[in-house]
């Protein structure tokens, strides 16, 4: 299928609440992994004099602690809805999710593939999130007794030393794979701009969400495209850019 | 490795004048740290960040009833298998050719590490402001006089015991000298013990106690935390070769990824629609 040009027609994905605690989630969880590095490493020993030295990064670490706890919250109040629909698509799982794996390896690298159904959130998108709800609640959890050691029992808290270097060595691991396939991936990154305006290209919602996309055309709230992502017929205006979810 | 030695301290010869503490203070300049009354002979609660060791004063009850009168000399035991040395994320603590764990306070960060995890906890934390008034921290704690070794002298603590309590010696004299003062004192203290403890590799200071080690606070058989063990042995490694497996993939991804598009002449483009 070679054309000269995918229309521009855009969809939304994401609530505003969403891209803001998808944000903050992004920056704070850098933020934070770059602060510790130089615990991690010796190699990154260097950053301790760009951060304000070892109290400096510290402080830094502190701070962006608190923003790192705060998405979870930021979503559920301001997008319920949207928050609802994620667990519950985290919970569901049938036989689409494991095809998608096998078609997903082949996509990876760049071999041909065909879209396996997916409903708003693919079985990719599923398993990172729930890896990463599962390592934020290791790094957040034992976080707590690392930073307040003297008022928590000596042996949780060299527990929580092991649990947080589990956590994030475990979620970076992750977030390599995901921020790869967000930004550099020809496939997926044009769903880009959905974490930062939270609206992604029609054609591309059509492909990649083909359960979701039809669902919200026969709700009203998507327009019916072609190939090309161009609407089959005309639409009332308004009707291409409402809430998807 | 040069000959390893141990500092033997028998609490049973201690008379508890505290001419220890004031020799560590003198030696290692530290400062005086003033106590309010902890309700016993005792002068501080346990060692702290400037006083490397304390003389402990415990009134205990013996098996026949009557009251006992226990000191020790408590400082750092400069375990074998020390898990300051194996948490310390800086590498600023390290064993000397004498045994001795000493801390480097130029690589040292403050982060408070080994004060956690050390099994006898003796480790602490030191406060400073620098001149622009910022505050930093560094980890403080028993060197076992490892400059006066590096002279050829003994540890401060021993050279000014005057009841001979404290030796410092070759290991395997000191703890057959140990061992052999125990079955002298059976007699008056039937739970007297060599404390040793293997869960550490060992220490290098090395104690005949009158009592079973939980009387004096320590632990029984203090070891390594567990925690500490995967954390250093397995979950930092495996999370470092982890990332660096994710990063591969992706790399060899962008490269597959090209090598394909460019096959097919940039037929393709992004959104990847090789549909059925």
């Amino acid at each position: 299928m070679s054309k000269p040009q995918k229309s521009t027609v855009k969809v939304r994905r994401f609530s505003k609440a969403f891209v803001w605690a998808h944000g903050i989630n992004a920056v704070s969880f850098f933020a934070l992994y770059i602060t510790a590095l130089p615990m991690y490493t010796e190699f990154f020993d260097w950053l301790y004099p760009v951060l304000g030295g070892p109290e400096g990064a510290r402080l830094l670490h502190r701070i962006f602690a608190v923003a790192f706890i705060s998405p979870t919250f930021i979503w559920a109040i301001f997008d319920f809805k949207g928050f609802k629909l994620w667990l519950k698509e985290l919970v569901t799982w049938k036989k689409r999710d494991l095809q998608f794996f096998t078609e997903f390896v082949k996509e990876l690298f760049g071999f041909n593939f065909k879209h396996v159904r997916q409903t708003f959130f693919n079985a990719g998108e599923k398993i990172n999130s729930i890896i990463q709800i599962f390592t934020a609640i290791l790094i957040i959890g034992s976080g707590f007794p690392m930073w307040f050691p003297e008022i928590f029992p000596r042996a949780v808290v060299q527990w929580g030393y092991l649990l947080h270097n589990v956590g994030f060595g475990l979620a970076i691991a992750v977030i390599v794979g995901h921020v790869y396939l967000s930004v550099v991936h020809k496939n997926s990154r044009p769903g880009y701009s959905g974490v930062v305006t939270g609206e992604v290209p029609a054609w591309w919602a059509h492909d990649h969400y083909t359960d979701w996309y039809d669902e919200e055309v026969a709700k009203g709230n998507f327009p019916e495209i072609d190939e090309n992502g161009n609407p089959k017929k005309p639409t009332s205006p308004g009707s291409k850019k409402k809430k998807g979810a | 490795m040069a000959t390893e030695y141990v500092k033997f301290v028998d609490v049973t010869k201690c008379d508890g004048c505290r001419a220890c503490m004031v020799a560590c203070k003198n030696w290692n300049d530290l400062p005086a740290e003033q106590q309010d009354f902890l309700g016993s002979a005792q002068s501080h609660a346990k060692t702290t960040a400037d006083t490397w060791n304390v003389l402990q004063y415990i009134e205990h009850e013996d098996s026949k009833g009557k009251l006992d009168y226990l000191f020790r000399h408590s400082a750092c035991f400069h375990c074998t298998d020390a898990a300051c040395e194996k948490v310390c994320p800086e590498d600023a603590i390290s064993y000397t050719d004498f045994g001795t764990v000493v801390i480097d306070h130029e690589k040292c960060v403050g982060c408070g590490y080994c004060v956690n995890n050390c099994p006898f906890e003796v480790i602490s934390l030191k406060e400073y402001v620098d001149k622009n008034g910022d505050k930093y921290r560094k980890a403080h704690k028993c060197t076992m006089c490892t400059d006066r070794l590096e002279e050829g002298l003994q540890p401060a603590c021993v050279t000014t015991c005057h009841t001979g309590a404290m030796e410092f010696g070759e290991k395997a004299a000191m703890i057959k000298k140990a061992e052999e003062r125990v079955k002298q004192i059976k007699d008056r203290y039937p739970n007297a013990m060599v404390y040793n403890p293997k869960g550490v590799g060992g220490t290098h200071t090395v104690y005949v106690l009158a009592e079973k080690p939980s009387v004096y606070g320590l632990p029984e058989n203090p070891k390594v935390p567990t925690s500490a063990v995967i954390w250093k042995d397995y979950a930092q490694p495996i999370g470092k070769m982890m990332i660096g497996a994710t990063t591969m993939a992706v790399v060899g991804a962008f490269i597959t990824n090209t090598i394909i598009s460019k096959k097919k002449n940039g037929k393709n483009e992004d959104g990847g629609d090789s549909h059925e």
